[in-house]
């Protein structure tokens, strides 16, 4: 394990090595006037708080951030284990989200804040998507923000001084005069040949996804860190819960992130070629069918969610090409996922945030697409230590020490790997439930409304398990396999593509009493489990979706064109009646 | 008088310009928030100064020789009405809810309109005009209206007939009733009289005034009082209880229920519905100390049926927690909010 690690270290530095003598051969030092990149000016240290405010924000700070953040402002609150990314450690002074260029201080000034580049009070105001950093307006007053920024800049940054003339400068990048290049074909198109030349594919990855160097990458503490996975920009933590805004990457891009190996490319990169990048980079992230942004929950900074997953019917087989008519029509459905805290091995940090869900049926069967970003392709390296179908395993959990050894965050890249995995699950006899009921949130009420739990796993099997209820093992269903059918499964540059083919139920020899029967224009009560093996994840240490429904759109019926034909006729009349009245009363006034 | 219209007029005037923009994605929607907690409130005084500028507004009109016909004034304040229920309102409420509101001001505009007799003859006056159809403009709309009107309702009806895949609406009991007693680590607690063993002062001793003295200062932005900080060196009893809750918190339950309490946590957003916001005035605040630990300690798989057992993800802490880990948090939870738990008397 020791040896693996310091490897990992070691083709990590090297990496970083290489990326850093390529990035200066191919980069010409773009400069502007007074040797500044170009986009950036010189600007000036804002003055120390007041004493009055840094005490107000030290009450601030005791009642709201030492939680996460911890006493000394070290990031290692009670909470900041169970917690990835983790908490910032202000001791440094190391801040991801700046205006500044890189390795400079962010931009505070407690008493008169420039709107749009007073960075921490942005990032207080509008929290850290993606993370575990809430955004606290309306919930701490401006005037409160300012003050706990006050204590944080002065008392819990130690190793460096906002106001210290001697050793700090201000490089700013003139963001709100820069104006946003045009998101035109062109544009993008250079930024896609840019994020090649630029390297930045060998972290994020060919597609974007954050896979390409997924586990050698540490922060400056030694706690392992991903890139990011362009296609959620609602995940990007200085995004400003205004994610389809190209302005941020343009930012990210230009000043770098501090404490990461994310650098800045002010310096070999122009203005244009970063707006370049920002649009290339702004055009991957997901959108609906139009290409519209989707539509963001401005409760929780992430796309808003249908819980309705409608499946179309096909006439004969269904495809198994993503790119067939069919699949490219069907409705895209987005499902958030948590981590499962319930049942032990308890899963604190879920890596699959999201999975994105469409259904197509015919007569006999039902195909689910599956499809999630997830930065390594993980395939078992053992057996499990634990029948896959126990409940509770009494796992020793490990305490949520902070940054010590045998921490979540010290394991995070450690874990042993276990297959990457998902599942469908559905209660048998959703129909026989009174009305609003469904069988008990996961593995079903009791041994009369068990659920039917469909499973693929990365090394190809397919297998089906009965739950029968909370603290029960699963049975595994021996014959039913052969009901079932992978019309795809397929790993490629960050994200797994699998199709899943299951009976629909409805035939008269099919098994009741273990199998979930579909019917057209119903709500069939569904739930998605999704593993990352490279998580440890396996057994009940997944993450876990809320129900939706899945809903077999039926053909439309003959009725629906019929009635409001009459309507309308019926409305003509009624109109010709009141007209006629009218007239006559009319007459017989003037009359 | 004339003075306080303009100043009216002037608000009516921004006040539309905002809605206009929220409508147009100009104006971001959050620009002027609906504080949670106060939201009914506020929205009503948002009408009520709505009303009073449209009042201004309709006054300066009027004086400046370019009054607004009584009937597109009605009409104009209804659109109104709808467009600010279904835009300005965040988290949306449902089409059926906007339609019996709708409703409800349509009839209240009629009652508006036909308050006199000058004013109903007014409103109806250009109904009349059109179905008379006088002049060959009139006459022109008559046609438009009787080939419209018929369409119109067809394609409404077709749509409305059309199969459509929403979410089914389910109607949950927030708080459902708590047995008499509940069971926990092998230990009955009878919920009328169980009381929180940490409410103590710093010698040790049960005291609810002491624990009062140091709850957290209410309203928005709740922040500790001056030298009630639990993570002084020197807390004792409540305060360094209050401490040890919020470490088994923040170790626990603000994946789901949030930073801040208010049911916003990292994971918050993958369930539904989604977890319970403790600075509502709604939920700890109306409810018991021994309610609370039920539900802690039972999750939701302890629901009854009304409070829907499937569609809550709480996990019986019980499992995880001893009693007295619990009732530390529920500590924690009401000194953070600065709630105080509701009594049996």
């Amino acid at each position: 394990m020791r040896k693996s690690a310091s490897q990992k270290l070691g083709v990590a530095a090297a990496a970083a090595f290489g990326i850093i003598l390529t990035s200066g051969q191919i980069g010409i030092p773009v400069v502007g006037a007074e040797g500044l990149p170009e986009g950036f000016k010189k600007g000036d240290l804002a003055p120390e708080p007041s004493a009055e405010m840094i005490e107000a924000g030290k009450r601030v700070y005791f009642t709201k951030c030492v939680w996460c953040h911890g006493v000394d402002g070290a990031g290692d609150g009670p909470g900041a284990d169970r917690l990835w990314p983790r908490p910032r450690n202000f001791n440094q002074g190391t801040f991801k989200i700046r205006h500044t260029a890189s390795g400079e201080l962010p931009l505070f000034d407690a008493k008169k804040p420039i709107a749009g580049q007073n960075d921490l009070f942005e990032t207080v105001t509008h929290g850290l998507p993606g993370s575990a950093m809430p955004s606290w307006e309306g919930i701490l007053t401006e005037e409160q923000r300012l003050q706990v920024l006050s204590f944080v800049t002065t008392q819990l940054v130690k190793d460096r001084k906002f106001t210290d003339k001697q050793s700090e400068t201000q490089t700013i990048l003139q963001l709100t005069e820069l104006k946003a290049k045009p998101a035109n074909a062109e544009s993008v198109k250079r930024g896609s040949e840019l994020v090649v030349e630029r390297k930045c594919i060998e972290c994020h990855g060919t597609e974007g996804r954050g896979d390409g160097n997924a586990f050698n990458l540490k922060d400056d503490w030694g706690f392992s860190i991903q890139p990011a996975d362009w296609h959620k920009c609602w995940n990007f933590r200085g995004s400003r819960q205004d994610p389809y805004n190209v302005k941020n990457i343009f930012r990210t891009f230009s000043t770098g992130v501090n404490g990461t190996p994310m650098p800045s490319f002010a310096d070999n990169t122009t203005v244009d070629e970063r707006w370049d990048i920002a649009n290339f980079v702004n055009s991957l992230c997901e959108r609906d069918a139009e290409g519209n942004p989707l539509p963001i929950d401005p409760l929780t900074d992430k796309p808003k969610i249908n819980f309705v997953v409608p499946a179309n019917l096909v006439e004969g087989e269904i495809p198994a090409d993503l790119e067939n008519e069919a699949w490219q029509k069907a409705p895209r459905r987005y499902v958030a996922m948590g981590g499962q805290i319930t049942h032990k091995p308890r899963n604190f940090v879920n890596r699959i945030d999201d999975i994105w869900v469409r259904a197509l049926y015919n007569d006999k069967s039902l195909v689910y697409l599956l499809e999630w970003d997830d930065r390594t392709k993980s395939v078992a390296e053992g057996k499990l230590p634990w029948a896959p179908t126990q409940v509770n395993i009494d796992v020793k959990e490990q305490d949520p020490k902070t940054g010590e050894e045998g921490s979540i965050a010290a394991n995070q890249n450690n874990y042993k790997v276990y297959n990457d995995a998902i599942a469908i699950e559905h209660p048998v006899k959703w129909k026989e439930l009174p009305a609003p009921i469904k069988p008990r949130y996961l593995f079903g009420t009791n041994d009369q409304f068990p659920v039917d739990i469909v499973k693929w796993e990365a090394d190809g099997s397919i297998r089906a398990f009965k739950g029968t209820g909370w603290d029960k093992d699963f049975e595994e269903r021996d014959t039913y396999e052969e009901s079932l059918k992978v019309l795809k499964a397929e790993w490629k540059n960050g994200r797994w593509y699998v199709m899943i083919q299951r009976p629909l139920g409805n035939k008269k020899d099919q098994d009741y009493d273990e199998d979930t029967f579909f019917e057209v224009g119903q709500y069939v009560p569904t739930v998605f489990f999704a593993w990352d093996g490279h998580n440890g994840d396996a057994g009940r240490k997944m993450a876990v979706s809320a129900f939706f429904y899945t809903f077999l759109n039926p053909p439309i019926p003959r009725e629906t064109y019929i009635y409001p034909a009459v309507i309308a006729f019926g409305i003509v009349l009624l109109e010709g009646w009141v007209m006629t009245r009218r007239a006559n009363k009319r007459k017989g006034k003037t009359l | 008088m004339k003075a306080l219209m303009s100043v009216g007029a002037l608000v009516g005037v921004i006040g539309l310009l905002l809605l206009v923009g929220m409508i147009f994605d100009v104006v971001p929607s959050n620009t002027v928030r609906l504080v949670e907690g106060y939201m009914p409130m506020q929205m009503i005084t948002e009408l009520a100064i709505f009303v009073g500028s449209f009042a201004g507004l309709s006054y300066m009109l009027s004086a400046m020789g370019m009054g607004i016909p009584r009937f597109w004034q009605g009409i104009a304040f209804w659109a109104f009405i709808l467009l600010y229920l279904k835009f300005r309102v965040y988290p949306p409420i449902p089409f059926s809810v906007r339609a019996m509101y709708g409703t409800v001001s349509l009839v209240a505009v009629f009652m508006w309109m036909s308050s006199n007799e000058e004013d109903w003859k007014k409103f109806k006056q250009p109904i009349m005009n059109v179905m008379d159809a006088q002049t060959g403009m009139n006459k022109l709309l008559r046609y438009a209206y009787l080939i419209l009107l018929p369409i119109l309702i067809g394609g409404f009806s077709y749509n409305a007939m059309v199969p459509k895949s929403e979410e089914p609406i389910e109607l949950r009991t927030v708080h459902p009733a708590p047995p008499a007693s509940t069971k926990v680590h092998g230990k009955t607690y009878v919920l009328q009289t169980s009381q929180n063993p940490y409410r103590v002062n710093p010698e040790g001793k049960y005291d609810q005034e002491y624990t009062n003295a140091n709850i957290v200062e209410q309203g928005m932005g709740r922040l500790m009082k001056p030298n009630a900080n639990p993570w002084d060196q020197n807390a004792q009893g409540y305060l360094k209880y209050v401490r040890e809750g919020g470490e088994i918190f923040f170790q626990n339950c603000h994946f789901c229920h949030g930073d801040n309490l208010n049911g916003r946590g990292l994971h918050a957003f993958a369930f539904n519905p989604i977890p319970a916001n403790f600075t509502d005035p709604g939920t700890i605040a109306q409810l018991q100390e021994t309610f609370i630990f039920w539900r802690v300690s039972k999750g939701g798989i302890g629901l009854p049926n009304e409070g829907f057992p499937w569609a809550s993800v709480m996990p019986p802490w019980e499992q995880h927690l001893t009693v007295d880990e619990i009732w530390k948090v529920i500590l924690f939870e009401y000194w953070h909010t600065g709630y105080y738990p509701r009594t049996w008397d």
